[in-house]
């Protein structure tokens, strides 16, 4: 018998945006050995909120953000997008799920080469169950300051500008959570503080959650909600924090 | 954004290989449709044959093809030369000596006579009456019409009328004379004719042909049938009615090669009922042969054009498989590129069946495209060629010129496409993401 997860629920009935339960994820070794990556008994996040999740490099961090997005399922648990549980869904589903709900932005940003800014953002929303809105689109980019650069393609703008579009691209279809995997990584410690501005700003404009993964303390430190994850012969716990970590 | 420009996107992204594959594609079809619109074009254009304003041949005893290939497209040489006694049975009486109708003019609306076997500067001379250029036909039932002058009349001995592409490759114009010469260019020279017409491009064989009068052709060396008194097998014929005029060979010592013959509708019979009687009589005679120049030239399409066209088909068909091939190697070569671009779109939400049908996309609009393009250069260059086909093979290929199989290479290309980006289409849709983005 399929057990049925808990549903955590607000004060106003609704269910948070993400939760995670029992979740366990190991990968196969070449000698044939599981390697347990992830285990996270509990872990949520609501509307709004801003989160960060710092561990070391090889941590299961981007694993995490693959189980939680529905790129990839866990070997157990549930994880629970505004109470909808992604992993009982079939994997077209659960595409759809993470074009509607879930916003990604990558370390490497990851753009389209061939496509223009603006055409980034929209290809973003024909992969939605909403009809691409060109208007939104632009104004997305006009709110992250590429008012200028909608048609120029990514060879043509800064580090920073890239950033700038997968943020918008993030945001294209109204998600109910961003996740950003390392998003000031490639950029210089100049320009990193921008995009962590530009990330918190924009989501509290939304009202999205926001996760953020990182290696950098300093970069861990500025956001309200803090986990960590913390290696235990490879198995992964997770402690929320206030502003320091256990 | 749909499909189509997502897949236009990524072709823009390319452009180099892209262009390259759109141009291998282009160079395919546009050989298959040159080889499709030049054999099919000749094809229908042969076998309707009508509107020349004759439907029957007649020459003498042998190959009915060699006699067609003479006759209509000045191609090999005559077979043999046949009796004015047998032309003469087409004639009615009014152009005949006795004033008695030939025992088939009743079956015959028109008979012009040509006579062959002189040369000028390489091209034919044929020998002719006026008939020619006043009863057939250029093709089409269309009237023969005159650039320069106009046609020659029998009482003018030593007239001549040439094709466009002789006046042009030779520089003739109107009153010019020409002198023919006797069984190939380097014979015997013979008196000179003056030109009087120069007839409008008709892009027929006609083009090439030198026409002179019969009657100043019967007049040269070597061309009057030298009389055997010793032959018992002809029948003596009254003076008169060898006779043919002051000046004019007797016609007891003309020949002519064939006879181009445009049938009659006997009284109470369809037109193709008494050419069939017509045909039937005339073959089971020893005199001539009748031959049917629609269902020669079937013969001919069937037996060397048809296999050829098909054979030409083939290699251009492998050309285009080679030019899909040449996709399917594009896409395999930036697979790495695409890998990335197609784990970026499945992070996005993109579903594998997405991913998928955008590959299979990308190849038909290429395929399609390069298509296009060939489908333009192909009809392109058959109209840069079309004069070139008309005076070899005597039919009009203009550039709008097509046939209905070229429909299929639609559906073709499209299926070439999609079996050609099969391979990179199902690598896409099993792109795994995290492995490409982790």
């Amino acid at each position: 018998m399929k057990h049925t997860p808990t549903i955590t629920k607000n004060k106003d009935g609704s269910p948070v945006v993400l939760e995670l339960q029992n979740i366990k994820k190991s990968f196969v070794m070449p000698g044939g050995d599981p390697l347990l990556i992830l285990d996270i008994p509990s872990f949520h996040i609501d509307a709004g909120e801003l989160v960060a999740l710092e561990g070391q490099s090889g941590s299961g961090k981007s694993t995490l953000l693959n189980v939680i997005s529905g790129i990839s399922r866990p070997d157990s648990g549930h994880v629970l997008i505004s109470g909808l549980d992604i992993v009982k869904l079939a994997e077209s589903q659960r595409d759809r799920l993470r074009a509607d709900r879930v916003g990604l932005i990558f370390q490497q940003f990851n753009l389209l080469p061939g496509f223009t800014a603006l055409e980034n953002v929209l290809v973003a929303m024909s992969f939605g169950s909403a009809v691409a809105d060109k208007v939104r689109a632009e104004s997305l980019l006009e709110s992250v300051g590429l008012a200028d650069r909608l048609h120029h393609k990514p060879a043509a703008l800064s580090i920073g500008q890239q950033q700038r579009v997968a943020v918008a691209r993030a945001l294209a279809n109204r998600p109910r959570i961003l996740l950003a995997d390392e998003p000031t990584a490639s950029i210089d410690p100049a320009h990193q503080q921008q995009v962590i501005d530009l990330l918190q700003t924009t989501c509290q404009d939304e009202n999205v959650a926001l996760l953020v993964v990182t290696h950098a303390p300093e970069i861990a430190k500025q956001f309200p909600i803090r986990y960590r994850l913390e290696n235990f012969n490879r198995a992964v716990a997770v402690h929320p924090t206030t502003n320091e970590v256990r | 954004m749909s499909l189509l420009g997502i897949a236009w996107r990524n072709i823009r992204q390319r452009t180099f290989t892209s262009g390259l594959t759109a141009l291998s594609m282009a160079l395919g079809v546009a050989l298959v449709v040159a080889t499709l619109v030049t054999g099919g074009i000749v094809k229908q254009a042969f076998e309707s044959g009508a509107g020349l304003g004759y439907n029957m041949i007649v020459g003498a005893k042998g190959s009915p093809l060699q006699l067609v290939l003479n006759s209509v497209y000045f191609i090999s040489k005559p077979i043999e030369n046949i009796s004015w006694a047998t032309y003469a049975k087409f004639l009615p009486a009014s152009e005949r000596p006795d004033n008695k109708d030939g025992i088939w003019a009743t079956s015959t609306q028109t008979a012009v006579p040509i006579c062959m076997g002189d040369y000028y500067q390489g091209h034919r001379v044929i020998g002719t009456n006026a008939t020619y250029f006043d009863r057939l036909n250029r093709g089409n039932g269309e009237q023969f019409e005159f650039s320069a002058g106009s046609n020659f009349r029998d009482q003018d001995l030593y007239s001549a009328v040439i094709g466009s592409q002789v006046a042009r490759t030779l520089n003739l114009r109107v009153n010019n004379e020409i002198a023919p010469t006797h069984g190939a260019d380097d014979g015997k020279v013979h008196d000179p004719f003056q030109i009087v017409g120069i007839l409008a491009r008709t892009d027929t064989p006609i083009d090439r042909g030198v026409f002179v009068n019969m009657e100043g052709f019967y007049l040269q060396d070597g061309h009057a049938k030298p009389i055997d008194s010793t032959d018992m097998t002809q029948e003596p014929q009254a003076a008169e009615d060898t006779f043919a005029g002051e000046g004019l060979l007797p016609f007891n010592q003309r020949e002519v090669t064939a006879i181009l013959l445009e049938t009659a509708a006997l009284p109470g019979l369809p037109a193709e009922l008494t050419a069939m009687g017509l045909r039937n009589a005339i073959n089971e005679g020893r005199d001539a042969q009748a031959a049917l120049p629609i269902a020669e030239i079937r013969v001919l399409l069937d037996l060397f054009v048809t296999p050829l066209e098909l054979l030409l088909l083939l290699v251009t068909t492998l050309v285009v498989i080679v030019s899909a091939i040449g996709i399917l190697v594009s896409m395999v070569g930036s697979s790495l590129e695409r890998s990335r671009d197609v784990a970026i779109m499945r992070a996005l939400g993109a579903r594998r069946s997405v991913v998928l049908a955008t590959v299979l996309m990308e190849a038909i609009l290429l395929a399609v495209g390069g298509g296009i393009i060939g489908w333009l250069l192909g009809h392109g260059t058959v109209g840069l060629i079309g004069p070139w086909i008309a005076t070899n093979a005597g039919v009009s290929v203009g550039l709008f010129s097509y046939t209905t199989t070229e429909i299929l290479l639609v559906p073709f290309l499209i299926v070439l496409a999609i079996l050609a980006a099969l391979l990179p289409a199902v690598a896409a849709y099993r792109t795994d993401v995290s492995r490409w983005l982790g």
